[in-house]
């Protein structure tokens, strides 16, 4: 049965092509992830997604130098475009 | 080019110093020397770092217009005064202003009057917008003005001999010379009537041309002395600029040079004039042009009266025309005026770059364009644009017109074009849609017999699209598909298993299937969007069968077909479980047959418990969200948005087979459902209310009023009796099933029973904010219809067990709707839902004590 689906995928993009409207998760440079509904992809990993919730991991520094622990901003957008140079993986979100 | 800003803005001064006249040009050029001696203005400090030359160069220019050309300014520029044109002018005088510095010479004066014109508008405005016009339509008139100038033109290129200066120059200088190199030609051709004819090819393409040579036989006709006079000097100085402009091109690449003047003139026969003109690339953007521009044709009859003649003259013409018949009022004059000057000013700043390209380049050029236009699929590639036009199209329809939206350049390949007018290409019309399909379908067969040959495209896209591509294997411009994917039958292949029973199957393969049945889908709409004309009698029938095949195909991937138990979830469950799938429901729906949809309700209602909306249905609501945590709140929140749109994109399908249905087969369904599922568990969850509704009142509309429907001859007989008496048999059966837990089906009620301490005592009351309540009002609503259905349905003793299964229920509802404490809407919505029920029985809740 397996290669059965393996049959119709001949490139790696074949398998983001299954999580089309449904909820992804992706990685970003500059420690931004996204989750959000995958409504569009392109061969340069440009992606348009709907319901996301970005979350940028930030590492603030004190004044001697020394990290403060690690600390998550978040924020939701309707619609969104994410350009493909950015992205790192894309994956669907653990169900 | 800072140098030319800096100019601009230095403007507001010197437009101060000249005085607002139109006629102090002369002292205006004064200004701007000065201005280039003296530090007043900020420009002076900028030219001299890097942009000197321009400065120098409008010097220069400006001394040689001194000299020579000054005692026309006042017929190019006009006396001032005749033509209101406000600061619209701005629109024009800006473009123009890149042009004009190229050109050289006149670049002294025009630069002037066009920044005074920002300042001034009104005076010098109009009158510089006409010679500027006119000069890159090449009228003849113009000339004059530029003649002086030419012989100060190489004196300011060969000063400024730094290199800097003259890359700027170079390409500025020559693009408006080879622009005007045509008119040049042109004009030595005596314009006649007559001749023009005889040399079509001579005819100058570009639509400022086209103008020029209209307006040159008018022109003619009117004073034919000055203009042939005129034109010839400006013949000499035109060739004069090319020399200049040689010289600089074979700097840059000698070869090039002679092309494009001498390519030119044979592009330049417009489509207009020349229809059958055989066809480079360039006739098809001529059209293009000229439909960008529709009101260019218009335009230059217009222009004819607004040709920079002696003032005088002119404002006499605009006089005859304001006094022509239809009679404009003068701000229809003044809008098409206005109208008319944003074009040819458009116009003016793209023949900029008239002629840089030859020919071949230009083929070149829109064949790397049109094949990336091409695809294999234009339909789903382009699919919303087409899906805009298709809705489009079905309004005007009325009209009639049927256009094309495809070009086909064969081998499954075509073009995408849009609109029912054909917007995207103008009017290009259907000559030069076929010309442009025969230029793609060469570049596509070329493409096909190299990728014959090395046949690399196995391994091509195997990472991605990037294909770098080497001497041996060039990376190809235009991929064309090999070879469609094998069609991948999940039903088929699950069915080679021998095994009645199996794991469900995974995420994964579900969403594969489902991106085959979209593809499928796409594909068999597409299709009947294709169909053949009525008449064609024997395509109908391929495309019929081509259609049925498609069909089948989605029937097997639906894997409706499959033994109930072969799975949990059954396949075509797992297949409509995600929110795609649902989605899909209706859009398949469309195509079945009516006895395929029959079959998949069946095996929908039968695996209804399956689904995961009713499997994993939202919890009860609780009295305080703050007893949840995140993920229960997250997973609740998903599970109701999940429920919303089940009920939202597939009940709709089911309501809709349900409808198409006799009695025969809803008792069936109902029967199918009570023997295969449980069903109070199903009854409680809201897709399982939707259906149960839907059954229930579709069975009792047809009992009691088979109302004679012309559409629908099946239904216009009198229910059958047997089938009366099978419905009868299974519902009381079903309602006796259900009965003891009918009450359990009331969100209230479950509510109720799932909180437990202080929450059940909130939720009783108003703690709930009135948004909650409203919505649980209408979540009873759906039960409450629901016990409706079932009451009209029962028999006379059911009734009365019903009722007094729902004793309860009704009173409490009644009593909390006359509870002052909570708000009138949400008061009027409960009393309403056990109307809904009591009315279905001949109560009503008025009655209630």
């Amino acid at each position: 049965m397996d290669e059965a689906t393996s049959a119709g995928i001949s490139e790696p993009l074949d398998l983001v092509k299954l999580s089309l409207g449904e909820r992804v998760f992706i990685k970003l440079r500059g420690d931004r992830t996204i989750t959000g509904v995958l409504h569009a992809y392109d061969a340069h990993m440009n992606v348009v997604l709907s319901q996301v919730e970005e979350s940028i991991h930030l590492v603030d520094v004190t004044d001697q130098g020394e990290p403060l622990p690690p600390r998550v901003e978040r924020r939701n957008v309707e619609m969104l475009f994410v350009r493909g140079d950015g992205v790192i993986l894309i994956s669907p979100t653990q169900q | 080019m800072s140098g030319f800003f800096g100019f601009d803005t230095a403007l507001p001064e010197r437009a101060g110093q000249g005085g607002a006249g139109g006629g102090g040009r002369q002292q205006q050029f004064a200004g701007f020397q000065a201005s280039n001696a003296d530090e007043t203005f900020a420009l002076g400090g900028a030219g001299e770092e890097e942009d000197l030359a321009v400065y120098t160069w409008g010097e220069g220019m400006g001394g040689g217009l001194m000299e020579g050309g000054d005692e026309l300014n006042d017929e190019t520029f006009g006396g001032g005064g005749n033509g209101d044109f406000g600061n619209n002018f701005q629109f024009s005088s800006q473009p123009t202003n890149a042009p004009s510095k190229g050109y050289g010479q006149s670049t002294g004066g025009g630069k002037i009057a066009s920044t005074q014109s920002r300042y001034k508008p009104k005076p010098v405005a109009d009158p510089f917008a006409f010679s500027e016009d006119d000069f890159y339509s090449s009228r003849p008139s113009t000339k004059k003005p530029a003649a002086p100038k030419a012989p100060s033109r190489p004196k300011a290129s060969t000063a400024h001999s730094g290199s800097v200066d003259n890359l700027w120059n170079k390409p500025a200088v020559s693009s408006p010379g080879w622009g005007t190199a045509p008119s040049s030609i042109a004009k030595p051709t005596p314009p006649p009537s007559a001749s023009f004819p005889s040399h079509p090819s001579q005819g100058p393409p570009a639509p400022g041309h086209i103008k020029s040579l209209e307006e040159i036989e008018a022109e003619m006709a009117q004073m034919p002395m000055p203009s042939t006079s005129t034109a010839a000097p400006r013949q000499q100085q035109v060739l004069s600029l090319e020399e200049i402009e040689k010289q600089m091109m074979e700097q840059i690449e000698p070869p090039r040079q002679p092309t494009p003047q001498q390519v030119a003139p044979q592009r330049e026969a417009t489509p207009s004039q020349v229809p059958g003109l055989a066809g480079s690339g360039y006739p098809s953007q001529q059209a293009l042009l000229d439909s960008m521009f529709p009101e260019l044709g218009k335009g230059a009859i217009a222009d004819q009266p607004t040709a920079p003649f002696a003032p005088g003259q002119e404002g006499q013409r605009t006089q005859e025309q304001q006094s022509q018949p239809i009679q404009p009022s003068p701000e229809e004059i003044a809008r098409v005026e206005e109208l008319r000057r944003r074009i040819s000013t458009k116009i003016e700043a793209m023949s900029k770059y008239n002629n840089l390209m030859g020919s071949s380049d230009k083929d070149f050029i829109t064949r790397i364009q049109l094949s990336q236009l091409a695809t294999a699929d234009p339909y789903t590639s382009d699919f919303y644009a087409q899906v805009f036009s298709a809705l489009k199209r079905s309004r005007q329809i009325a009209e009639g017109q049927g256009e094309p939206t495809v070009v086909q350049v064969g081998a499954g390949l075509g073009l995408g074009v849009g609109g029912p007018v054909g917007n995207r290409f103008g009017k290009m019309g259907q000559n030069t849609m076929t010309k442009l399909s025969t230029q793609v379908k060469k570049l596509v067969e070329n493409r096909a017999q190299h990728q014959k040959v090395a046949n690399t495209a196995a391994l091509q896209g195997a990472l991605g699209r990037v294909t770098r591509g080497n001497a041996a294997a060039p990376r190809p411009v235009l991929a064309i598909p090999t070879s469609n994917k094998p069609e991948y039958r999940p039903a088929s292949q699950l069915n080679e298993q021998t095994g009645v029973h199996r794991a469900a199957l995974t995420r994964k393969q579900v969403m594969f299937a489902l991106e085959e049945l979209y593809d499928a889908t796409l594909e068999l709409e597409q299709m009947r969007r294709d169909a053949p004309p009525p008449t064609a009698m024997e395509e109908i029938e391929v495309w019929h069968a081509r259609c049925q095949a498609k069909v089948d195909l989605i029937w097997r991937s639906l894997m409706v077909m499959e033994p109930l138990d072969v799975s949990n979830p059954h396949p075509f469950i797992s297949l409509i479980n995600p929110i795609k799938g649902q989605r899909l429901f209706m859009r398949l729906l469309r195509h079945l047959p009516h006895n395929q949809s029959i079959t998949l309700l069946s095996l929908l209602i039968a695996t209804y418990i399956q689904l995961d909306v009713v499997a994993r249905a939202p919890p009860p609501p609780v009295a305080d969200a703050s007893l949840l945590t995140k993920a229960d709140r997250l997973d609740r929140a998903k599970r109701e948005g999940a429920t919303d749109h089940f009920l939202h994109s597939v009940i709709p399908g089911v309501d809709m087979i349900i409808n198409r249905c006799g009695l025969g087969l809803v008792a069936g369904m109902l029967a199918i459902s009570a023997q295969r599922s449980d069903v109070c568990r199903v009854a409680a969850t809201r897709p399982g209310v939707a259906l149960y509704t839907a059954l229930l009142s579709k069975a009792q509309s047809l009992i009691r009023a088979p109302a004679p429907d012309p559409m629908n001859p099946q239904q216009s007989q009198p229910a059958d009796p047997a089938e009366v008496e099978q419905w009868s048999k299974t519902f009381t059966y079903f309602l006796h099933v259900l009965l003891p837990h009918l009450p359990e089906f009331f969100p209230s009620s479950v509510a109720q029973k799932a909180a437990f301490g202080p929450g059940a005592y909130l939720l009783g009351g108003d703690a709930i904010s009135e948004r909650d309540g409203l919505e649980m009002e209408r979540r009873e609503a759906e039960v409450w219809g629901f016990a409706a259905a079932l009451a009209v349905n029962a028999a006379e003793e059911d009734q009365t067990a019903l009722v007094g299964a729902l004793r309860e229920t009704i009173l409490h509802t009644v009593q909390s709707a006359r509870n002052p404490t909570i708000s009138p809407a949400r008061s009027e919505m409960k009393l309403r839902n056990v109307n809904m029920f009591l009315n279905g029985l001949g109560l009503d809740a008025a009655m209630i004590e």
